[in-house]
């Protein structure tokens, strides 16, 4: 599976994944990942051009959004075609990440989100 | 290990990962040539992947095969393992619920076997687990003639 990392600015990194979210998949991302999840302030992963998402492709999302978010840090997905959002629905997983239909969307409610934090911080 | 044409296939595979990922290419492969349908294709690999896995890494088994049966009105999966004793038709669907940072990592699959087959059912044969899975098949436009029916 292909994955591009587009980092927008100091605090939104976009990552773009094309393929199949299988088993072989999931092995070929997961380290980039995990190194996403420690650095990250805000995360948004786009899956319009995923067409397959199972047991360890969520794996791997869900133990981005769990070391994200311990870190006081937001993720979110975009553009999920429907198998893969009834997926992602199944399991829960958009309690803790946010589905939107594209990146400028996530994007702008992570940053809000971010704002919140900040002026809560203040 | 047998393989035959469709409509009806059924392959042998060593219980494995590198095996389980051979063997989702070999029923995405199936499942195309069968034309079962975009989502057919989907829901049998989602399923595939998951007991797989699971016979892999949690029942400990050491083969698996796999069979797939077109029918009329969609296609049948047989998942057979020397594994542990498992019956995921009684396994509870887990589902996270609120927003929280404290959530398993795992465990999501019964729910997810159950959401996207039709039906499931489970026997112990002879010292092997036995799932049977049925989906749904809408049939493709650009599908060879006769792919689904039933031999």
């Amino acid at each position: 599976m292909d994955m591009k990392v587009i980092q927008d600015d100091d605090e939104m990194t976009h990552v773009v994944l094309d393929g199949r979210f299988d088993i072989q998949g999931a092995q070929e991302v997961d380290s980039r990942f995990e190194e996403l999840a420690k650095s990250s302030k805000a995360l948004v992963v786009d899956l319009s051009k995923v067409s397959f998402l199972a047991s360890l492709g969520i794996r791997t999302l869900m133990l981005s959004a769990k070391t994200l978010l311990r870190r006081g840090a937001e993720m979110a997905v975009c553009g999920a075609g429907e198998n893969v959002e009834k997926v992602l629905r199944t399991t829960g997983f958009n309690e803790v990440a946010g589905l939107y239909p594209d990146y400028d969307t996530a994007a702008r409610a992570l940053q809000e989100r971010l704002a919140a934090f900040s002026s809560k911080k203040a | 290990m047998s393989e035959l044409r469709p409509p009806f296939c059924s392959r042998d595979f060593p219980a494995t990962v590198e095996a389980a990922s051979e063997a989702e290419n070999w029923v995405a492969r199936q499942a195309s040539d069968m034309g079962l349908g975009e989502e057919a294709e989907f829901a049998i690999g989602l399923c595939l992947e998951e007991v797989f896995l699971n016979a892999v890494t949690h029942g400990h088994a050491n083969r698996a095969t796999i069979s797939v049966r077109a029918e009329p009105d969609g296609v049948i999966v047989e998942f057979a393992d020397d594994g542990a004793p498992f019956d995921p038709t009684l396994a509870p669907a887990k589902h996270i619920s609120g927003p929280t940072e404290d959530f398993d990592i795992g465990g999501y699959g019964t729910g997810l076997m159950q959401k996207f087959s039709r039906r499931m059912s489970y026997s112990r044969f002879e010292g092997m687990n036995r799932l049977v899975l049925e989906f749904d098949a809408s049939r493709n436009a650009n599908a060879g003639p006769g792919s689904l029916s039933a031999p």
